[in-house]
Parts: structure tokens; sequence; C-alpha cells
């Protein structure tokens, strides 16, 4: 059975005159590994300050495990949040951080973020504000996974990491995901590195969700299909549309939706070739802004 | 709603200490935080102290070179100020505990009324701390008629013939409200960022002008340096503290709604 911890309806953030979250509709189960996906500046941070209670919302319905989140101490202590651009106490070090974790995160294991530190090869001793970006990503990932808290946020995680630490964070997540299974709600905008670690996406745009859907579904859900203009646009007929390029007399069309054994067959006898869609390559193309509205709002549909 | 029934939820006696309106261990765990790094509330101030003592015996050994030795009914140090000078610093102390460490606490899951109140028990510790240390540093003064060559850093200003209770009573009062103005001053910041700092600076600066005026006015400035006098020292740092207390107060009721950046 499974456990909705967060409901959203109509949730709304303004600043100003600009509206940051517009009227988004989200529900979030418990044990699952969520990603916010987006562009730059599309509210994917606004949508976990929301979640933790750190800012307020203007309008709409938030529950987090069962309560409005902001000030409910019960709610809080369940969550963890370090965002990118986590303000620390005057001089603190990342030594000061795990040492005070403990006392807000009753299921903190020491020993276990001991062991991130050696791999992230975290200087511990130094203080936060001389870390670089990457070490201070680290310090975020580790009090986020040896928190195991039971809704854990990451907030851009990858942003500054190498390769290495990146795949460390990546085998550290799953392995201690399978042990402790939690929500894990994980932004960021490196989609690709990301992709095989995420359950359920939700691709949040200038405020609004454009896809809202189970990660398996969504990596197979489009397919791109390439050949001689006259014979795509045949077989693409009236199917809903995501992409279009072109060059001369061919074109490629990336169409929405699962493609049957004998669709596959026709596309075959018309020549054309036929390729799936990462997950990178669909969020390019739902978020590009070459797109025409239209095809979006298909999409959503 | 049946999402609050989690499974996670390991510690049923925690989870009673979080539905009582006081909740000691998350309180608690708010000073902790603030003294995780001790240099902040502890190792800094006393430093700026022993510094200004540093540098107030040095000046008593220069008149001295140049002057032979101090008379002892000389009274110039008592216009020193520099029993005062960590006090300058705990306002930044008091602007950081709010514009750092309150978003570093939000984003470890503590509510922003318990923080207030943690740091709020941080803000008296401190304050207590200070009091009694230079209360006891000002008789240590007197005992030793001046640290053995006549120079004079606590025994000034009001603490001149204050009793161990007055010099603390005094220290404290002016202590906590120091460290409430800055954290008070900061939650308006982070509650209604800049337009909120200048409604507070021109609302303060149309407040003194207002008083000003009206005792001007009503030509009662008289009046009130004799009531000053005869609530004498202690008299007036008791309207301190209650300042302190208001800005306690006035903080708790802001930050309920702040937001970190």
């Amino acid at each position: 059975m499974t456990t909705t911890v967060v409901r959203a309806r109509g949730l709304t953030k303004r600043y100003g005159s600009f509206t940051a979250i517009d009227g988004i509709d989200l529900s979030l189960d418990e044990g699952r590994i969520y990603g916010l996906l987006g562009r730059n500046g599309a509210g994917k941070t606004t949508v976990m300050q929301l979640l933790t209670g750190q800012i307020f919302p203007n309008g709409g319905e938030l529950e987090v495990f069962g309560r409005p989140p902001a000030e409910h101490a019960d709610v809080l202590r369940r969550m963890c949040f370090i965002a990118e651009a986590q303000r620390y106490p005057e001089d603190f070090t990342p030594a000061h951080v795990f040492r005070s974790a403990p006392w807000f995160f009753e299921h903190w294991d020491a020993a276990f973020a001991e062991r991130l530190i050696a791999d992230f090869r975290l200087p511990v001793k130094r203080r936060i504000k001389k870390l670089s970006r990457g070490q201070l990503s680290a310090v975020g990932v580790i009090v986020g996974l040896a928190s195991r808290a039971p809704m854990t946020f990451f907030d851009e995680p990858y942003l500054g990491l190498d390769a290495v630490a990146r795949h460390i964070f990546y085998d550290r997540l799953l392995e201690d995901y399978a042990a402790h299974p939690r929500t894990v709600v994980l932004s960021t905008h490196l989609i690709d590195e990301v992709a095989n670690l995420l359950e359920h996406v939700i691709l949040i745009d200038q405020g609004r969700i454009l896809l809202d859907r189970d990660a398996d579904e969504v990596r197979g859900s489009a397919t791109t299909v390439a050949g001689a203009r006259a014979a795509v646009e045949q077989f693409v007929g009236e199917r809903p549309v995501i992409g279009r390029e072109g060059l001369g007399g061919l074109a490629s069309v990336t169409i929405d939706g699962r493609l049957d054994h004998a669709e596959r067959v026709r596309a075959a006898e018309l020549g054309l070739e036929l390729a799936p869609v990462s997950l990178q390559q669909l969020i390019v193309h739902l978020t590009g802004a070459e797109l025409a509205e239209s095809n979006q709002k298909e999409v959503v549909a | 709603m049946t999402a609050t029934a989690s499974a996670t939820d390991s510690a049923p006696a925690r989870t009673a200490d979080a539905s009582s309106r006081l909740r000691p261990n998350e309180i608690l765990r708010i000073v902790r935080l603030h003294t995780v790094n001790p240099a902040i509330f502890f190792g800094v101030p006393w430093m700026i102290l022993g510094g200004a003592w540093a540098v107030t015996m040095i000046i008593a050994l220069i008149i001295q070179g140049a002057a032979g030795p101090l008379d002892p009914t000389e009274t110039g140090f008592e216009y020193s100020w520099a029993v005062l000078s960590p006090q300058w610093y705990l306002i930044v102390v008091g602007v950081q505990a709010v514009s750092y460490t309150f978003p570093f606490a939000l984003g470890f899951g503590a509510t922003r009324r318990d923080y207030w109140l943690g740091t709020s028990a941080m803000f008296v510790i401190v304050s207590v701390m200070y009091a009694a240390a230079i209360a006891t540093l000002l008789l240590v003064e007197r005992a030793t008629s001046g640290w053995g060559i006549g120079a004079g850093m606590f025994d000034a200003l009001w603490y001149v013939g204050a009793d161990w209770g007055t010099a603390f009573y005094t220290t404290f009062a002016l202590q906590l409200l120091v460290l409430f103005i800055g954290a008070g001053v900061t939650t308006v910041y982070m509650r209604w960022r800049m337009r909120g700092m200048l409604t507070v600076l021109f609302g303060g600066v149309a407040l003194i002008l207002a008083i000003i005026a009206v005792l001007t006015f009503t030509e009662t400035w008289e009046a009130l340096g004799a009531w000053l006098a005869s609530i004498g020292v202690v008299g007036v740092f008791t309207l301190v503290l209650a300042t302190a207390v208001a800005w306690a107060i006035a903080g708790l009721l802001v930050i309920r709604r702040a937001t970190p950046r």
C-alpha cells in the first residue's frame, strides 16, 4: 500500500508581480525517488521551499504528512532540505554541520556520514565559505544521505561534483535507499545524469507542471521518426508532435506515445528510421523555446 | 489524515514532545547549535574584552612612564568606554544569529518558533555569563587598586561606585538589549526585506524626533532628567531590560512568518 505524503492543489507562490509557482497540483507517494526537473529558474527550488515550509504559499492547499508544513514541528522533523544556496552559520565548517546534525535528525547515521566524508574527500575542518562548489554540494549530499529523513530533498546535488563524486552519490543513494526506503525529491537540470535513478519525473517550467509521470513510462513514451519528408508526414498523420526538425527533403519528427508492432512494420515499409528518445531529449523538446505552445498542451493533456 | 501515522515514526516519546506547546528538546538543540562553534558567542567577545584590557593597561603604563605614578584619586579612567567594547561585536552576533543560523536551522527542520525561543535562551545565557564576569572583574580591579598600576577599565561610567549586584544587573540588561536589537532588526529584514528595514529605520527616527518635539514643546526635559535621576541607575537599566524584552517579543511575532532568502 502506498501512502501519499505530499498533497498540493492549486499551489501558488508569487514574488511581487512575478509568479514563481502558478497553481500546481502535486501528489507524492511514500518511498519513491522523484525527479524535479526543469530549466534554471523554472521553480524547482521554490517547490522544495514550499514543501519544507521555508516559504509560505500565496494560494492553494498544501499538506505534507497530513498537515501544512510551515511551523509544524512533527512534520518538519521528518524532512531534510539542504538548499543549493544554503546559508550556514558564520565560520561554520563541515565538521560543525555533521556534529549538530544528530540533534535534528533522529535517524542520523554518524558512521555512514564518516564513510561519505571519506568517499567525497571532504575537508571537514575547512570553513564552508572556502569550500569549492563541488565540496559545498558534497556537504548537502552527505547531510541528505546520512540524515535518513523520511522525506529528503536534494537541490541540484550534482552542482560542481566531478564524475567520480557524481557516481558515488548515485551508488550510495541507491544502496541506502534500498536498505532504508524513504521519499526522495531530487532537483536537477542535468537530466541524463540522474535519468536511471528516478522512479517518477515531474517536469516544471515557468512555474507550471508540464509532465508528471512514472519515469519508465516517460522513457518509452516518445519516438523520433526520421526519413523522407513526405513519408514522415504521412506516417505521423494526426499524432501529437513534440518536436519537428527538417533539412532539405528530410524530416525528423518526435511524436508522443508508444508505437505498436503494426505501426513499426509500417514505418519500416515507408523506409523510416525509428529512434527512442532519451529523458533529456524529451525534456529539451518539452521545454525548448522553439516549441509551439499548442504542442506543449497536447503533451500535458 | 492517515499519512500522519507513518511507519517511519519510531520514537513515540519524541512525538509526545512535539505535540505539546513547549518542546524543551527542540529548543535546547538550538542552544547547542549556537555553541557548536564556540568562537562566535564566547571566543571573540573575550578576545575583544582582553584586547581592550591590554590597551587600557598599556595606556596606564605610558601615562605612568611620562608623568610618574598615577594618583589613586585620578578619575580619568572613569570616562573610558573600554568595558563596553564587546557590546558592538555582540550586535553583529545578534544579526548573524538570524541572517545565517536561522536559514540553516530551517533546513535542518526546526520551526521558527523553536528557533527564536532557543536563540533567546542562548542570549540570556550569554548575557548572564558576561554580566557575572564583568561584575566580578570590576571587584577584582578595585581589590587590586587598578591591576596594581592604578589603571581602570571596569570601574568606569555607571559602574563607578556600583556593587556586584548593580554591575551584574546593568550589564545583563544592556547585553540582552544589544543582542535582541541585532537579532530583532534582522528578523524584520528576513520577513519584509529592504522595505521593512527602511520602514523600521524611518519609523525609529520619526519616533525619536516626535519624543524630542514633545519634550521640547511641553518643556519637560528637566522633568524627564529629574525622573531619570530619581529612578537611579538601576531604574534606568530596568527600562533597558524592558526594551530588550519588548524586542524579544516583537522578534517572535516577526520571525513566525519570516522566510530565508
